[in-house]
């Protein structure tokens, strides 16, 4: 017994030191695998409420440029009003048959607005956590939207709080296609500007015009079909040589995200889309 | 015992708020992250207990990846730095040092003080990136991104150290 102290006070800090970093490196492989540690991440309640208050004291200190952005957007509204109110009047007619379909398809779909409480743009993954959580009927691998476009999947959920993964994020797929010609490929992003993400494999006999627009695909039960990623910036040749690579300029300043909203939307019935790529939060190599 | 419990605790609460609060948004010259908490494992007595060091250290630790969603990153890093921190301590100290003394410009002489802070910082950092270095992809960029942090964050703890202690 007393040989039993007595070496544990002399090995007692060996083993409070292998304790504690075995105990941090579990952390450590268990978050890069996604799974949930919603306790020792922003997503827990204390964190994400201590980020939310000083998220709110940066948003302070910006008012006088939101003010003064937000009376130029309402002038120009006002105008575009004006000029559109008399247009209408122009052009009264009965709505066509793809303004219906359009508008029953969005209107199935509950957004749960969301304000951002941290954000990063400059890492190799970055993550947003907003403050809406289970509670707020947020639920993991739903889409994130803001009035630009699209942001990202919903990854891990707190009570009050959830963390999203954007688009920035090397761990992002999002399966998406042209509008014009409906090729549809995985958008990647490969690190550095966040103003910039890539998508592979857009077969070479496609003709890719600088200035098309991509939009989700639909292909999955993440984001509905049509919401806005970006515009083809450049048009590249793959590695392999076989397909184009094409840069996208994205349409989201995620370096500037305030307001987002959560889409809850449940795909329709499958058909022929069974095959086709979907969105996801995992790398596939 | 309670108040250096009680002191410890607002110091480690201070620098974990100066870190998730600030320094975490600092992105000097797009890489370097100053990383000044390191300096709590200087407020450690020559007669503190090692086991209780790592403690702190692990939980100072636990508390800064909640924040920054490192879970395990700082902690273990923390926690190796504590495990140096002991020995090294009792190897720095001069000869003829009180018992309960602590790392001050004055009781440790100068240079030696200021190499004691680097050593820590230097331990810390060298870990905190080899953990990163795990999911990050450029090796040139991890080294920068050491190098600048490990000098901001160096910089930093003479400054609060020359702040606690006055001139």
């Amino acid at each position: 017994m007393n040989n039993l102290l007595d070496w544990i006070r002399t090995w007692g800090h060996w083993l409070t030191f292998l304790l504690l970093e075995t105990i941090s490196l579990v952390l450590l492989l268990r978050f890069n695998a996604y799974q949930g540690s919603v306790w020792f991440t922003q997503a827990n309640a204390v964190t994400g409420s201590v980020l939310e208050w000083q998220h709110r004291m940066i948003v302070y200190t910006h008012l006088a440029e939101v003010n003064r952005q937000l009376t130029e957007v309402n002038q120009d509204l006002q105008s575009e009003v004006d000029v559109l109110r008399h247009r209408l009047q122009e052009l009264e007619h009965d709505s066509s048959q793809t303004e219906r379909a359009l508008a029953e398809r969005l209107a199935g779909i509950r957004r749960i607005p969301a304000k951002v409480v941290a954000n990063s743009v400059r890492d190799k993954d970055n993550l947003i956590t907003i403050n809406r959580g289970e509670a707020d009927g947020v639920r993991t691998e739903m889409g994130v939207v803001c009035g630009t476009g699209i942001v990202g999947i919903v990854s891990q959920t707190g009570r009050h709080y959830s963390i999203v993964l954007p688009i920035l994020n090397s761990h992002s797929s999002i399966s998406c296609r042209l509008k014009k010609t409906e090729y549809f490929g995985y958008l990647k992003w490969e690190g550095g500007s966040p103003l910039r993400a890539f998508i592979d494999d857009i077969p070479n006999h496609a003709t890719v015009e600088k200035g098309e627009m991509v939009e989700t695909s639909g292909f999955s039960s993440v984001f509905p079909p049509g919401i806005f990623i970006g515009k083809v910036r450049r048009v590249l040749i793959s590695d392999d040589g076989l397909s184009y690579k094409l840069e996208i300029g994205l349409s989201t300043d995620f370096a500037r995200l305030t307001d987002v909203s959560v889409i809850d939307w449940k795909a329709p019935e499958r058909t022929d889309a069974n095959n086709q790529p979907e969105d996801s939060t995992l790398s596939n190599p | 015992m309670i108040v250096i419990f009680i002191r410890h605790l607002l110091q480690m609460l201070a620098l974990v708020a100066m870190q998730v609060l600030v320094c975490n948004y600092v992105h000097f010259m797009g890489y370097a992250t100053p990383m000044p908490y390191v300096v709590f494992l200087a407020y450690f007595s020559l007669d503190s207990n090692r086991v209780g060091n790592m403690l702190w250290a692990f939980g100072m630790g636990l508390l800064i990846d909640s924040f920054s969603n490192t879970p395990g990153e700082a902690a273990a890093a923390l926690t190796l730095t504590a495990f140096v921190q002991w020995p090294l301590l009792r190897a720095m100290a001069p000869k003829e040092c009180a018992e309960d003394m602590v790392p001050t410009y004055k009781s440790m002489g100068r240079w030696n003080h200021i190499r004691y802070l680097f050593i820590l910082a230097l331990v810390h950092h060298v870990t905190f990136y080899l953990l990163e270095s795990f999911s990050f992809f450029h090796l040139t960029e991890t080294l920068i991104a050491f190098a600048s942090s490990l000098l901001f964050s160096f910089v930093l703890m003479l400054l609060l150290e020359t702040l606690r202690h006055g001139k």
